[in-house]
């Protein structure tokens, strides 16, 4: 079905597409498939875009290789929701446990720019305390990295995205937004006048879409497509930040390139096997590094499987797949008294971060914190909202979606618990390249469902105190986190800080599979920041002649 | 495949960085080519202060009916008074070319308009949730516009300015009315995240202009006049100049000139930089009043 709906292989004869035109091309520097390149990237989202750029600008040879078309956004995103799944991942996983995973939209991206090409653009950061969950809280896992180190890159990609945030953030240490807060629509005032008729904080969420114009990109129109690709330019994705720096840098991006195997050779990795054109081919290089996501990530490891390491790629702690993580996603709907066209704008304009900053109340029956939103879903997602979660149907179904433009609805974003049994393995079954499938298992544990009614109560209780009628609540799931996690001890985790397996030297990870924990935040930033450090970290690695040595 | 083209590669596909520095020194050099041609200009004819007063009345009112009429427009003239603004800047700016005395009423009830129109604007920033805050400042109605409608009232009264003293107090008044724009103006381009180095001249140019201005009115010394002067002439070519960098702000919004439907609704307001301009003529003709020169 994917295999239809793309275009031919783009980046192409010394050249790729020019972003910011409707189909011009700039100059790209290529390598051939003999040559050793310094690092082969198999990703270009949040994780593996940021480090190609970064990587190409400190000076070394790189190609960032793309199962997903490199998109023009002028030209090529329709403003219709169907049209626009090419931006998803939808090529078939086996899902199950007993809460199994919806994959797309919500969660899996196949773009050159990754899932940020579809991305609400809510640029939040982790609460600091996060990162030493287990230590200062009580519940998880710590993170091998100091927040404040965090901290320094998360100003770094927040300034390299132009991220739109409020003067004054009620929650955690100060930050600076390089540009100004979107105004507050429609859709996020409902929020704000709930939380201040409960006596809470809100804010005007950080977005990655510009405010004013910013180089070739043009301020925000409020088209309110987001969801679906931006076709003007101003969401600052990947695609249009990281993406053209890498190219300036020289960095080659492979698009429609499946990388289906990691090579390795007497413990070291040698390069990817890949598909594209047809054919499949093989790029060698000195580093390789996994940028996949969550779920792509583990099941290219998984099937490089060889020999020497029969359980995976850098597999001996059996870690590699396990700690999988999602986001609760469970929302509240309701209809307002006044016409509020959610449609206007991001999708989410405002925030509440309140029961992230919270450790002690008598009312938290849950470990983790959890945010919510305004929203602004199109109509066809709502219709499939309702459709699934409330099972209306003909008139029924009309006389709700009759009343879309009077609706207002709160969704969480809940950090759930890492759990080993969450996983990635692989299914028998083969794809079109002949690959085996991710079979993916995923259940809550009771601390989740604890969180999700403690939200689903709290933001009934919100939208009601804003004047929001007949509500309505819906579950979901959204975002990615863990399957690669990593971590200080080699038994526990499947990279060091530096996102270097533990296995295999110059093989390394680099996407939002590395998150030891989800936080109740979107973790886009994070997996930004995180890869900005592990590009300065290979770098300082390199310059210290230790990028060949291996660990101990 | 193509074999690698060895660093060939410039720099075209990056998003330029988020200063637009280009356009910025293309306009700076305007403002100096301009400006520097209006401090060197001699006075051919010397105009009567008061036709300056009447002059600056009538720039200040039509950049307020411009502004006014797209704004309010832009919000739809969802309540009737919203009307009343650009109709009592048109009324206004007409009477500097009539009858002054007759046209007093008529700048009068500009004045009040425009005091009135401060307390709407009040009205829909406090409605807002979150009251005063940022995003209310930045985005509900502009707190200070209204006070552009007053100032064009005042400087239609103004016209019947005489004396010495009464230049003083016109100088006085035009430093404070620059003053009040140049915080509305910092606040706007402050949401605009100083996107374009040059937003900074309205908030330097202006201020340093308003303090030598507000020194004629307290000292009115001799030796520091010709330094208002000039610094009025420079803030005169700023407006005009300005008037060139919303033009080329509105180009920058998604479809350009060509979706002016759009892009000059939401792009920087065109008529507003010329205010600057009128203020700067109203206080050199305050400053032939003090120095007594026609």
């Amino acid at each position: 079905m994917m295999a239809l709906q793309d275009p031919d292989p783009r980046a192409i004869d010394g050249h790729a597409p020019d972003v910011f035109s409707r189909d011009g091309t700039v100059p790209m520097r290529q390598f051939s498939d003999r040559e050793e390149v310094d690092f082969a990237i198999v990703g270009t989202g949040c994780g593996g875009g940021v480090l190609a750029a970064k990587l190409a600008e400190a000076g070394f040879s790189v190609v960032a290789f793309d199962a997903g078309a490199f998109w023009w956004p002028l030209s090529d995103f329709a403003s219709d929701e169907r049209a626009q799944d090419k931006l998803y991942w939808l090529d078939p996983r086996i899902s199950e446990g007993d809460d199994p995973l919806e994959f797309g939209q919500n969660n899996s991206g196949r773009s050159v720019g990754g899932s940020s090409v579809h991305f609400q653009m809510v640029a939040l950061r982790f609460r600091p305390e996060w990162f030493r969950s287990r230590s200062l809280l009580g519940y998880a896992v710590d993170w091998p990295v100091d927040w404040r180190e965090m901290w320094h890159y998360y100003d770094e990609v927040e300034r390299a995205c132009a991220i739109s945030g409020p003067v004054t953030y009620p929650w955690g240490p100060k930050r600076h937004y390089p540009y100004r807060a979107h105004e507050v629509n429609a859709a996020g005032q409902v929020l704000a006048r709930g939380a201040e008729a409960l006596g809470v904080p809100w804010a005007p969420t950080p977005l990655a879409t510009v405010s004013a114009p910013r180089g070739k990109s043009p301020p925000c129109v409020y088209r309110g497509m987001c969801k679906i690709g931006c076709s003007t330019n101003a969401k600052q994705s990947v695609l249009v930040t990281y993406i053209p720096r890498a190219l300036d840098a020289g960095a080659e991006i492979r698009d429609l390139a499946m990388v289906g195997r990691i090579e390795t050779d007497k413990g070291r990795a040698t390069g990817v096997e890949y598909h594209r054109a047809g054919q499949w081919r093989f790029q060698r290089a000195r580093n390789v590094v996994c940028a996949g996501y969550s779920i792509e990530t583990p099941r290219l490891l998984l099937n490089s499987a060889n020999a020497r390491q029969p359980g995976g790629l850098a597999n001996s702690s059996g870690t590699v797949g396990r700690y999988l993580m999602a986001h609760l996603n469970d929302a509240v709907w309701g209809v307002m008294d006044d016409e509020i066209r959610w449609y206007k704008g991001p999708p989410s304009m405002a925030c509440c971060e309140h029961w992230n900053y919270i450790d002690d109340h008598p009312d938290k029956d849950f470990d983790g914190g959890y945010s919510f939103m305004s929203q602004g879903p199109l109509p066809t997602d709502f219709a499939r909202m309702l459709v699934t979660n409330e099972g209306v149907f003909g008139t029924e179904l009309r006389r709700q979606m009759a009343l879309y433009n009077r609706m207002a609805g709160l969704k969480m974003v809940g950090e759930t618990i890492p759990q080993a049994d969450n996983r990635v393995t692989l299914a028998d079954e083969i794809d079109d390249f002949g690959l085996r499938r991710a079979r993916v298992t995923y259940s809550y544990c009771d601390n989740d469902r604890r969180m999700q009614r403690h939200a689903r109560d709290f933001m009934a209780r919100m939208l009601g105190a804003a004047g929001g009628r007949d509500l309505l609540e819906t579950g979901s799931t959204a975002h990615l986190m863990g399957g690669c996690r990593m971590g200080n001890d080699p038994e526990t985790s499947v990279t060091d800080s530096d996102g270097r397996t533990w296995d295999i030297p110059n093989l390394w990870v680099c996407d939002g599979s590395l998150m030891p924990t989800a936080g109740g935040v979107n973790p886009s930033m994070t997996i930004m920041a995180n890869a900005a450090r592990i590009a300065d970290r290979i770098t300082t690695l390199a310059a210290h002649g230790e990028l060949d040595r291996a660990h101990g | 495949m193509v074999p690698a083209q060895e660093k060939s590669v410039r720099h075209p596909a990056r998003n330029t960085s988020s200063r637009d520095w280009r356009s910025a020194a293309l306009g700076i050099g305007a403002l100096a080519a301009l400006g520097g041609a209006a401090l060197l200009m001699r006075r051919r004819t010397r105009l009567d202060p008061r036709r300056k007063i009447r002059q600056s009345a009538a720039a200040m009112g039509g950049s307020i009916l411009a502004d006014s009429a797209m704004e309010h427009l832009r919000g739809g003239f969802h309540n009737p008074a919203m009307y009343a603004a650009p109709a009592l800047a048109t009324l206004s700016m007409l009477g500097t070319t009539g009858n002054a005395r007759a046209a007093r009423p008529v700048h009068a009830a500009a004045v009040a308009v425009g005091a009135a129109g401060l307390g709407f604007h009040a009205y829909n920033i406090l409605k807002r949730p979150g009251g005063v805050s940022w995003n209310n400042l930045f985005y509900a109605a502009p707190i200070g516009a209204p006070g552009g409608l007053a100032v064009t009232g005042i400087l239609g009264l103004a016209d019947a300015a005489r004396t010495r003293d009464h230049g003083r107090l016109l100088a006085g008044f035009i430093a404070l009315a620059t003053l009040a724009e140049v915080a509305e103006v910092a606040l706007l381009h402050f949401r605009g995240a100083w996107h374009n180095p040059a937003m900074v001249l309205p908030v330097t140019v202006p201020p340093a202009t308003a303090a030598l201005l507000l020194g004629q009115a307290l000292h009115p010394r001799t030796t520091t006049r010709p330094l208002a002067r000039s610094a009025l002439r420079l803030m005169g070519a700023m407006g005009v100049i300005g008037t060139g960098f919303h033009i080329y702000g509105v180009s920058r919004n998604m479809g350009g000139w060509g979706n002016w439907r759009q892009t000059a609704f939401a792009g920087p307001p065109v008529p507003a930089p010329s205010s600057f301009t009128a203020l700067a003529l109203a206080g050199d003709a305050a400053l032939d009043l003090i120095g007594g020169t026609p």
